[in-house]
């Protein structure tokens, strides 16, 4: 059977349409966006209550008495769910893309009435439209139109088309043969007898094509919520990535009640204007008599409330309207009012760091737009340049796919924070699971499912492709396709009964904090080495805002300011993102300065007038990056003066003032001693670059458990499980194949193999009962704030150093040099940078260490500028 | 006032290839042949002419084609071949919006299911030819209301579609076609959705207000009761084809053939027949001149035979100047009801010595 190539068709149809078609998606889209700007900024404007009171009246009008009272009641509801901006956001784009769903469906609905061939050919069409599911839509309408409003109304649109063209097709087909012959026999022209006597008579049914127009756009303004349109979709979409279903109940209750108005009304406004209903209406009411409950206004009555609400609001919103927003002083004013648009996928390291840069970026000046967007959605719209840049790609393996088919749109920022680690993950309760090799021959156990996430995850991928196999498991396992959501709730539902469920996870995940799961370990190291956290940009960012980008670029989180970052947002609770990032600045001052400093100067600095004497160890990292400073800061005016030291000399002439800097200090442990002794007249400037530390946790409540060989023998008291993450991650590896049997655990423990989620949720779990338990840890990691854990000592250090690479200084340095102790406390550098300088160094061979940092300088052109910003 | 309706050959074939059916019909194909190759014909070779105020009714069963024969008189539906003239214009050579000029001003139409609007007031339904037309509204009203007035719906203007039965939902279909003034009214099987009784009012009702306005009606039913009470000329259709047009009287006593003949079977003569089609024509003059009660040509069988029964001299039949138009004898009385349509054979030996006439 040949392969028919299908999809290369509809991708080279997609890239023909982006690359000539670009000027009618365009048109579109300002149409759209300016529809929905308009309609938004008039539902955006009103206070909430009055908006709720006109909305009341409509249903007083419409409806009746109980009506109005009721339909206030809801929206005063969603307004103290303090859900408004989002529903009058989710209920702008429903009304958007039903008038322009309207505008379409209704005129080909009667076109297809009137002609059989016409049907013949929508009526396959809608069927393609509605059952193509929405997410294969929702892509390339970014493509096409880019993230935000546009395509989400695009998606909805073409979603609720369907029942508008259907009903209008029906309804006027429905109507009588012979009242259209009477029409037509007493000498109607088409047109007439189209609006005098079908759509008349069509319009109860039209109406319902209406309704359910509606409908269907509120269904899939959720789903549309991915694509960043925010409103309640994405707070729904949110309230899924985190399974919080607090926040997703909420939110669908907004959506319910959105729903129901727009249901009742659009049914009711169907009675009204077809003159049948109103006749029906009348005769009902008539035998019903009047009351309270149903008594409604005349239509004049219902105008006037309208208008007089409309105009309280409008004068409201134009007097009571002040400038709110802060602005940033002129020295900080960096940004002039640029916009910058950032995305983000709603995983707790994104919303912190996204949050984060939008309010300092805010503090410079910038007017920031943080959009929520699905992983996907994310990349597409970076690639078109619809967003600026994005801090949360976990590179090189996770979002490897994306960066495979992206990359070349998008600049690499640097990671600012690692690593991440990719697992499986079971519930600890599934003894005997450790690690990906005791999945083997468990087929049935597991029903022989692993459940997945989204297909198009990096993750998902590299678990078809290689983890399954290499551990012989792809023919016995079966991956289910899913989603994150879903996965969560599987994995959820058979914790709740406590049945065997293997699920696709990843660390940093809450998952493992709600959960008590393990990461199967990974002794092959199939899943490869863990991820950091690249901030992203579209291509060019850097270069059309150097200062952001610098500032990006330098851009790095410890453990400590992420952990506790995301715990203060977590605190303040959704919407409240930018508030909780607001509190945590002022608890770390000086932190926006650091992130995003303003340069004061330019060209050469007075400091640089003084050469600097920097000391280093004949070791390859600091080779590397002491010659690399010294061809930067030469190229900033600065003069350096290299001296090749032993360890103990360095410290002590940086101590004693004569050396002034040092690029590699090994710290806390490897150079400890030399630390201690000397500490009171260094300087610390930072850690340009953080191996890990990997250890593993318990909590502190678990006494006389404080090292690994404390382990030895408590088999019992933990259940012999230790809770891993995902296996295959170098620390469960490690853990397995050197920590455990180096300790003699390897017969009394089992590593669970999970995932970080699972492994959070676990300890949480556990936490929570002050159960003993153990899990796979890691430093940087927010658990340590989130929870008091004794990091188990690991004194045999099988687990490796768990130092960070430091820069330190004689204590008048920083004084002396202000501009430099800057931009080395802003200095980091990615394994993967310094490996290739390290690499290229060598390859150039001693003595010609200059050439090679010149020669890697020409393959980084933008270190210069990260590095030493001006 | 009213106009001659001519139609002149009329085909209409639905299906492919429709004229290359026309002229297998035209060379004598019949309907069965066609059939076999998809196309049908509804209607093939029909001509007749309707003089103005005349009441034209197109018999025959269902599927005969007296349909859309009616509907290519107005256009709604375009014959195949053959024309269409009514008022001297040829309709079948009009375009689309002249055409519906025609429809509005000149014919209008009645439908078996009253076709009403029902989305529409009474007086709106009757009003709705005339604001096709574009009269103005106050016009229209009163224009409709009259009409309505005519059919006897007066205080009912205001009333919906649905609130009226079934008799008076036609009688607005009727004061809707009427409102237009049109000169042709097709009545499509007008009545026969409506129960017996209340269809004899609607016929009785039709009679008196032609006799005032004088329409040109195209009548058409599958009722030959119907067919015969109302139409001053009758054809009858099979198959598509028109195998008989004439009075009452002709399609009754002289059926074109079996098909007509088994047709009016079943029909009650003595109710159909009236003594204008019973009476002798050679008159000497003198019938009338006794005190002795007559009969008009309208006069019902029923009433002839009772007249017949009372008198030993033969029914004298006057028109309505009290001329003498003919006379019944007892004998041709007795012939109708025998079988209707032979005349009586003389007696080899008649004992009375009397010679009856021959028809």
């Amino acid at each position: 059977m040949p392969r028919v190539p299908f999809g290369d068709w509809i991708n080279s149809a997609v890239d023909w349409l982006t690359n000539h078609m670009a000027w009618l998606f365009d048109l579109c889209k300002t149409v759209f966006q300016g529809t929905y700007d308009g309609i938004d900024t008039v539902l955006q404007a009103p206070q909430p209550l009055l908006l709720a009171g006109i909305f009341a009246v409509i249903a007083f009008w419409l409806r009746g008495t109980s009506a109005g009272v009721l339909a206030f009641l809801g929206f005063a509801f969603i307004d103290s769910l303090g859900l408004w901006e989002n529903a009058m956001v989710t209920l702008s784009l429903v009304l958007v893309a039903t008038i322009i769903a309207l505008v379409i469906s209704v005129p080909v609905g009667i076109w297809a009435a009137r002609s059989s061939r016409v049907s013949g050919v929508v009526r396959p069409v809608l069927d393609f439209m509605q059952t193509l599911p929405a997410m294969i839509y929702l892509i390339p309408a970014i493509l096409f139109f880019g993230t935000g409003a546009p395509a989400g109304i695009v998606a909805t649109l073409i979603f609720a088309l369907a029942p508008g063209v259907r009903m209008t097709e029906l309804g006027i087909r429905q109507v009588d043969k012979e009242l259209v012959e009477a029409a037509e026999a007493f000498g109607t022209t088409p047109r007439n007898t189209l609006l005098r006597v079908q759509l008349p008579l069509a319009l109860p049914t039209v109406m319902a094509g209406v309704n359910q127009v509606i409908m269907l756009g509120l269904s899939m303004a959720a789903i549309a919520g991915m694509v960043g349109t925010g409103g309640l979709g994405g707070d729904v979409n949110e309230a899924i990535g985190q399974l919080d279903v607090g926040l997703g109940s909420e939110a669908g209750i907004a959506i319910v009640i959105l729903a129901i108005y727009l249901d009742r009304m659009t049914s009711a406004l169907g009675t009204q204007v077809s003159p049948l209903g109103r006749r029906a209406a009348a005769r009902l009411r008539a035998a019903q008599g009047l009351k309270i409950w149903s008594y409604r206004p005349r239509p004049a009555v219902a105008v006037i409330g309208v208008v007089v609400l409309a105009l309280v609001a409008g004068g409201m919103g134009v007097f009571g309207g002040g400038a709110t927003t802060a602005t940033a002083d002129d020295a900080n004013n960096v940004g002039q009012g640029k916009r910058i648009s950032i995305g983000y996928i709603p995983w707790d390291e994104g919303v912190a760091s996204t949050f984060l840069w939008k309010e300092i970026l805010e503090q410079r000046g910038y007017k920031v737009d943080a959009k929520q967007l699905d992983a996907g959605a994310l990349y597409t719209s970076l690639a078109r340049g619809d967003i600026d840049f994005e801090t949360d790609s976990w590179l090189p393996v996770t979002h490897e796919q994306y960066w495979k088919k992206y990359g070349n749109q998008l600049d690499d920022l640097g990671s600012w924070y690692g690593p991440t680690s990719l697992e499986l993950s079971v519930p600890s309760y599934m003894k005997g699971i450790d690690s990906l090799e005791d999945l083997k021959g468990k087929a049935d156990l597991f029903g022989g499912k692993i459940t997945g996430i989204e297909s198009s995850a990096g993750e998902m991928a590299l678990l078809k492709s290689k983890v399954l196999k290499e551990y012989g498991l792809d023919k016995e396992y079966k991956v289910v396709d899913s989603s994150t959501p879903a996965m969560l709730a599987e994995l959820k539902r058979a914790y709740a009964k406590k049945k065997p469920v293997v699920v696709t996870l990843w660390s940093p995940h809450w998952a493992y904090n709600d959960f008590d799961l393990k990461k199967l370990k990974d002794p092959k190291g199939a899943w490869g080495k863990g991820d950091g956290v690249h901030t992203l940009s579209r291509k060019g960012f850097a270069k059309d805002n150097p200062v952001v980008g610098t500032w990006l670029k330098d851009f790095r989180l410890e453990e400590k300011q992420l952990t506790s970052l995301e715990a203060e947002i977590n605190k303040a609770g959704k919407g409240k993102q930018q508030e909780a990032v607001r509190v945590w600045l002022a608890k770390n001052p000086g932190l926006v300065d650091k992130l995003a400093p303003v340069q004061q100067t330019a060209a050469t600095p007075a400091e640089a007038k003084r050469p600097v004497n920097v000391a280093w160890f004949p070791w390859d990292e600091d080779v590397a990056v002491t010659y690399l400073w010294k061809n930067v800061l030469e190229r900033r005016g600065y003069k350096l003066n290299l001296k090749q030291m032993d360890v103990g000399p360095v410290y002590t002439g940086l101590a004693g003032g004569d050396l002034d800097l040092n690029f590699d200090a090994w710290l806390p442990y490897a150079q400890k001693n030399y630390w201690d002794k000397s500490k009171a007249h260094l300087k610390d400037l930072g850690t340009w670059y953080q191996p890990t530390s990997l250890e593993v946790a318990v909590p502190s409540y678990v006494k006389d458990v404080k090292s690994l060989e404390d382990l030895k023998g408590k088999a019992k008291t933990f259940g012999g499980r230790i809770i891993g993450i995902e296996p295959g991650t170098g620390e469960m590896t490690l853990l397995k194949d050197k920590v455990l049997p180096g300790y003699g655990l390897d017969k009394e423990y089992k590593v669970v193999d999970g995932s970080t989620p699972a492994m959070l949720a676990e300890l949480k779990r556990a936490y929570a009962k002050k159960k003993p338990v153990a899990v796979v840890l890691w430093s940087p990691h927010w658990a340590y704030s989130e929870y008091q854990l004794t990091k188990l000592k690991d004194d045999k250090k099988l687990f490796g150093e768990g130092n960070t690479i430091r820069t330190i200084s004689s204590s008048a340095f920083p004084k002396r040099y202000p501009q430099l102790t800057e931009w080395i406390k802003n200095f980091t550098m990615s394994e993967k940078e310094l490996g290739s300088l390290e690499a290229e160094i060598k390859k150039r061979g001693h003595g010609h260490e200059k050439d090679a940092v010149a020669a890697w300088l020409e393959e980084h052109p933008d270190m210069v500028e990260r590095m030493t910003p001006q | 006032m009213s106009s001659r309706l001519e139609a002149e050959h009329l085909y209409k074939v639905f299906g492919r290839r429709q004229n290359e059916a026309v002229e297998r019909l035209r060379q004598g194909a019949d309907r069965e042949e066609l059939r076999a190759d998809g196309t049908t014909a509804a209607v093939i070779d029909a001509s007749f002419t309707v003089e103005p105020g005349q009441i034209f009714v197109v018999m025959g069963l269902s599927g005969s084609g007296k349909s859309t024969l009616l509907r290519m008189l107005n256009g709604l539906l375009e014959p195949t071949a053959g024309h269409v003239r009514f008022d001297g214009q040829d309709l079948t050579e009009l375009g689309a919006a002249d055409l519906r000029a025609v429809r509005s001003r000149k014919i209008s139409m009645v439908f078996q299911h009253f076709a009403l609007f029902p989305h529409r007031s009474v007086r709106e339904n009757a009003a709705y030819g005339l604001e096709v037309q574009g009269v103005p509204r106050a016009e229209r009203e009163k224009r409709a209301d009259e009409a309505l007035a005519l059919c006897g719906l007066a205080g009912w203007e205001k009333s919906w579609p649905d609130e009226l039965s079934g008799g008076m939902q036609q009688r607005v279909g009727l004061a809707r076609a009427l409102a237009t003034d049109a000169d042709l009214l097709l009545m499509d099987e007008s009545f026969s959705a409506l129960d017996p009784l209340i269809r004899r009012d609607m016929q009785d009702q039709l009679l008196e207000l032609q006799k005032t306005l004088k329409k040109t009606i195209v009548f058409i039913t599958h009722d030959l009761n119907e067919a015969m009470r109302l139409g001053d000329s009758i054809a009858v259709m099979r198959d598509g084809r028109i195998v008989q047009i004439g009075s009452a009287e002709d399609i009754l006593m002289r059926p074109a053939d079996d098909y007509v003949a088994s047709f009016t079977q079943d029909v009650d003569r003595s109710r159909v027949l009236t003594a204008g089609a019973v009476m002798d024509t050679a008159v000497r003059g003198d019938e009338a001149d006794c005190g002795c009660e007559t009969a008009t040509p309208g006069t019902p069988f029923v009433e002839l035979c009772a007249l017949s029964a009372r008198l030993t001299h033969p029914v004298a039949v006057l028109d309505e100047q009290r001329e003498l138009v003919g006379v019944v004898p007892r004998q041709r009385v007795l012939d109708f009801l025998a079988d209707g349509a032979s005349d009586a054979v003389p007696c080899d030996a008649p004992r009375d010595g009397q010679v009856i006439a021959h028809a």
